[in-house]
């Protein structure tokens, strides 16, 4: 930040807090580039023994002989394919209804519904994705079961769907946001010109966010791609070519969380499943050099039509007339359309959330929740005590990061240098690695490099490196928002900088720093793919930060995944909704405050 | 260009019975506008009226606030008439009740009648896609979609159902060479039309309008974001134009009124104090009121 007004003398500890902030903004770089490097480095062994050629494009994976004949086959393009099927299918689906969901609310739904839609819309969101795998296995798989010629439901079909919900969210806020940033006069000269207002939303409005639209749209494929514990459950999972949308696929992120628990270490199997993850990486990065390319300030667009040979006769051509006919047939369709595409997910969303209430709620009860947990028994005292202390570890080191990366972002740093553009790559590439990236990373290096172990630490750790990016973002959203005529008062007051960010401008921001506590904790609360093998999966509860613990997620997994704690996987979810509910309500309510705060 | 004009009158009369009616009605506003209304009982099928504008008793609310008080006017065919008076007078407000652009404001209440073609466009039945299809509009800062040039001017006719390359090639060309910006253009028509200056985007935002043919122009301070020589290719072409559409124009700007203008109206606070032909308001005003806000930016 320039002062021309008051010069500031550096003193010693100005000059240390600002080197101790500037390490805290490249940490995500450095952070991404440790993910990098010990993936990559962890799958050499791989890479080396099977060969990237036999590796890549072998069509047979077989790491043991239990149940094939042959063995010691490491070929992942069934995989590769499964991956590509099922997040194609998930952007169609997924992705064009919210496009449609984000049309519907951006211009033509009444402004009340507007808010409703948008909570409803956040609130999906931050809908764990073990309960999305969840409502797939026990509603949506049923339904397949009786239209799939196989008779099995599991398969591309079931997991584009999930997926597609999945998404869904995402690509409906970041284009809502795009269409409401389109200048009003955009619409009203397309209405000018005698257009319909459907018209002039998609076909003027809709064209001018297009850039928007692809980030999103990109935004959601590179979450589709990396879901994991969701379509572990829809799947079907055998590592196969899919030959119909009913046949059974395993992805990239399912062969690892699938097989880790049962290759031993240090084996060319586990490697292969490392290697597995460096490729999904691969996808991810891809993802995100595409988003880059699309957030750079667009060039200017040539149309790809030939250019026009039009001879020019001076005008003496004879006037031809031309016959005007009222259309728009087809773009009022398609306001009925998204109008129809948003109802229905409100349905979906509505049955999601119903259907777990009715089936959780009654096996919620004192001793589910908090009674003695064991191979005897069962209970979510674990989870409790397994994500408190995950939070605690996960916020002590996040926190006292993203926060002074936010300040170096928006005190020290002067904007757009390549410094600064280059941490916002990186945090932002950092936000868009999946759960099961992190969860092999903590792995790799938490667990085995600085012998931590499976552990609750390690765990935390991990989640450290997963909400990172939201407190940072969150966090200078809210610094950015603080008047600059309040930091001019302090410094004028004669305070140093120092103390200007801490007693003024912090302050100030606190309803950014608490959104991102609070966003944090439900990230933590929901997640499993990234904690089932650096925290564990186990039912007793951790009476140290070097124990084994498993989260509210990962315990629904395990009574999930064996069928025989249904009921106990029903209360977790009704547990889980109703935090996201309550966390979800917070923000909400923080929002308003804040707005309300701001307003004379 | 006139030839158009014919063809497409002829080509309605062509088509009974609902074109005919129309026809019929537009003939008669000129001597019986008072039974106009109650000859058109079907709906015309397209709403391509060529005829003066006709203001009566018109009252406009935004919420509690009257921006308009018990307007009477009629704006006479093929001519420029010129709307002046200072800021938040209502001028701007009545142009865009004309082709209904209010009906964008939430809060915005309308009594009384704009009569076009002996139909008042604040019936019920009236399309309003079509009324604006008629009355074309050209905004104070240029509003060109983020397209090329070609597609910018081919958004109307494709939104009325025109889809051959060589027909939309066609009305580029003509739209483009009425809005004098053909020579300029016509090795640029796939560039962005944001790559355009403030003036040209001002002309092509005039092209566009012009490209489905209107009859009527409402052009609401048109000029006022630009320099004087993107000003003066503006009013040279208002002159051209209202050979063939019938032009109202909103300005702040005086010598602009008198330059261009047939007939001015000038407005204070919501009322029309004072309307007729530009060159009488200009040399003897009857209004003291009119006098010194045109003596006071002259002087």
């Amino acid at each position: 930040m320039k002062n021309t007004c008051v010069e500031v003398r550096p003193q010693k500890s100005e000059t240390a807090a600002k080197a101790v902030f500037g390490f805290a903004a490249v940490f995500s770089v450095i952070a991404v580039f440790a993910i990098i490097f010990f993936i990559f480095y962890a799958s050499v062994p791989a890479f080396r023994e099977i060969g990237v050629f036999n590796f890549l494009f072998g069509r047979l994976w077989a790491p043991d002989k239990e149940f094939l004949p042959v063995s010691g086959r490491f070929g992942i393009l069934p995989m590769i394919v499964g991956s590509l099927c099922v997040t194609a299918g998930a952007v169609l689906l997924g992705g064009g209804s919210g496009v449609f969901t984000a049309m519907f609310m951006s211009k033509f739904c009444p402004a009340k519904l507007k808010g409703v839609l948008g909570h409803l819309i956040n609130f999906l969101a931050g809908i764990p994705s073990i309960i999305y795998g969840f409502f797939g296995i026990t509603i949506l798989i049923p339904v397949m079961d009786r239209i799939s010629p196989t008779g099995s439901g599991m398969g591309i079909l079931a997991s584009s769907v999930i997926l597609g919900v999945m998404i869904l969210p995402t690509v409906t806020s970041i284009t809502k946001d795009s269409l409401d940033a389109v200048p009003r006069e955009i619409f009203e000269g397309a209405l000018a010109l005698g257009a319909s207002k459907e018209q002039a939303a998609f076909k003027t409005v809709l064209p001018a966010a297009k850039s928007g639209v692809l980030t999103a749209l990109v935004l959601g494929t590179g979450r589709a791609v990396g879901e994991t514990m969701a379509v572990l459950m829809v799947a079907g999972n055998s590592a196969a070519f899919p030959t119909s949308v009913f046949s059974n696929i395993r992805t990239l992120t399912i062969n690892m969380v699938l097989e880790m628990a049962y290759a031993s270490p240090g084996s060319l199997h586990r490697n292969a499943l490392i290697a597995t993850g460096a490729v999904l990486l691969v996808f991810i990065l891809i993802l995100n050099l595409l988003l880059g390319l699309l957030r750079r300030k667009k060039r200017e667009r040539r149309s790809r039509e030939k250019p026009l040979n039009i001879p020019d006769e001076g005008g003496a051509a004879p006037a031809k007339s031309y016959n005007f006919r009222e259309t728009g047939t087809f773009t009022r369709l398609l306001k009925y359309l998204s109008a129809g595409i948003t109802a229905a997910i409100v349905l979906v969303l509505t049955a999601i959330i119903g259907f777990i209430l009715i089936k959780g709620l009654p096996a919620i009860n004192f001793k589910f929740l908090f009674g003695p947990s064991g191979n005897a028994g069962a209970s979510l005292r674990p989870a409790f005590v397994t994500t408190g202390m995950l939070i605690l570890i996960a916020l002590a080191v996040a926190l006292p990061v993203g926060i002074g990366a936010a300040i170096y972002l928006s005190e020290y740093a002067k904007p757009d240098t390549r410094l600064v553009k280059t941490i916002r790559l990186f945090t932002e590439t950092l936000a868009g690695m999946p759960s099961i990236i992190f969860g092999f990373f903590g792995v790799i290096f938490f667990c085995e490099f600085m012998k931590m172990g499976v552990s609750v630490l390690a765990g935390g750790l991990t989640l450290s490196l997963i909400i990172l990016p939201t407190v940072i973002r969150s966090t200078e959203e809210s610094i950015i928002a603080v008047p600059h005529a309040l930091r001019e008062a302090s410094l004028a007051l004669g305070a140093g900088k120092l103390r200007t960010i801490f007693k003024v401008v912090l302050p100030s921001a606190i309803s950014g720093i608490v959104t991102s506590v609070i966003l944090g904790i439900g990230r933590i609360v929901g997640e499993s793919a990234a904690l089932i093998y650096t925290a564990g999966a186990v039912v007793y509860t951790p009476d140290a930060l070097t124990d084994r613990g498993a989260s509210f997620a990962v315990m629904m997994w395990m009574f999930s995944s064996e069928g025989l704690y249904m009921s106990y996987a029903y209360g977790t979810a009704a547990v889980l909704l109703i935090f996201v509910a309550v966390l979800n309500t917070l923000i909400a309510l923080l929002k308003n405050g804040f707005e309300r705060g701001k307003k004379p | 260009m006139k030839n158009i004009l014919k063809t497409v009158a002829e080509r309605f009369a062509k088509k009974p019975p609902q074109a005919a009616t129309a026809e019929n009605a537009a003939e008669n506003v000129g001597e019986n506008v008072g039974n106009a209304a109650e000859n058109v009982k079907e709906k015309p099928k397209m709403f391509d009226v060529d005829t003066d504008i006709t203001v009566r008793s018109l009252d406009l609310y935004y919420g509690t606030f009257q921006a308009l008080k018990n307007i009477d006017m009629v704006m006479p065919k093929n001519a420029v008439t010129a709307l002046i008076g200072p800021s938040g007078c209502g001028k701007s407000t009545l142009v865009k009740s004309l082709n209904r652009m209010n009906d964008l404001i939430p809060a915005c209440r309308i009594t009384g009648e704009v009569i076009m073609g002996g139909r008042n466009i604040y019936d019920k039945d009236i399309d309003v896609n079509l009324l604006r299809k008629n009355a074309g509009m050209v905004f104070q800062k240029p509003n060109p979609f983020p397209m090329s040039v070609f597609d910018n001017i081919a958004y109307g006719p494709r939104t009325f159902g025109i889809r051959k390359r060589g027909d939309l090639s066609d009305i580029i060309e003509r739209s483009l060479k009425s809005a004098n910006l053909w020579d300029e253009l016509k090795d640029r028509l796939h560039k962005s039309a944001l790559s355009l200056s403030g003036g040209q985007q001002q002309r092509l935002c005039i092209a566009r309008a012009l490209a489905v043919e209107p009859k009527i122009l409402l052009m609401d301070e048109p000029t006022s974001a630009l320099d004087p020589i993107s000003t003066g290719k503006i009013e040279e072409l208002c002159e051209e134009l209202k050979q063939k559409v019938t032009i109202v124009m909103v300005t702040h700007n005086m010598q602009q009124a008198a330059r261009v203008s047939d007939k001015t109206g000038f407005f204070l606070m919501g009322d029309l104090i004072e309307y007729g032909d530009t060159a009488e308001i200009f040399a003897a005003p009857k209004h003291e009121r009119t006098m010194s806000y045109i003596s006071g930016r002259f002087g």
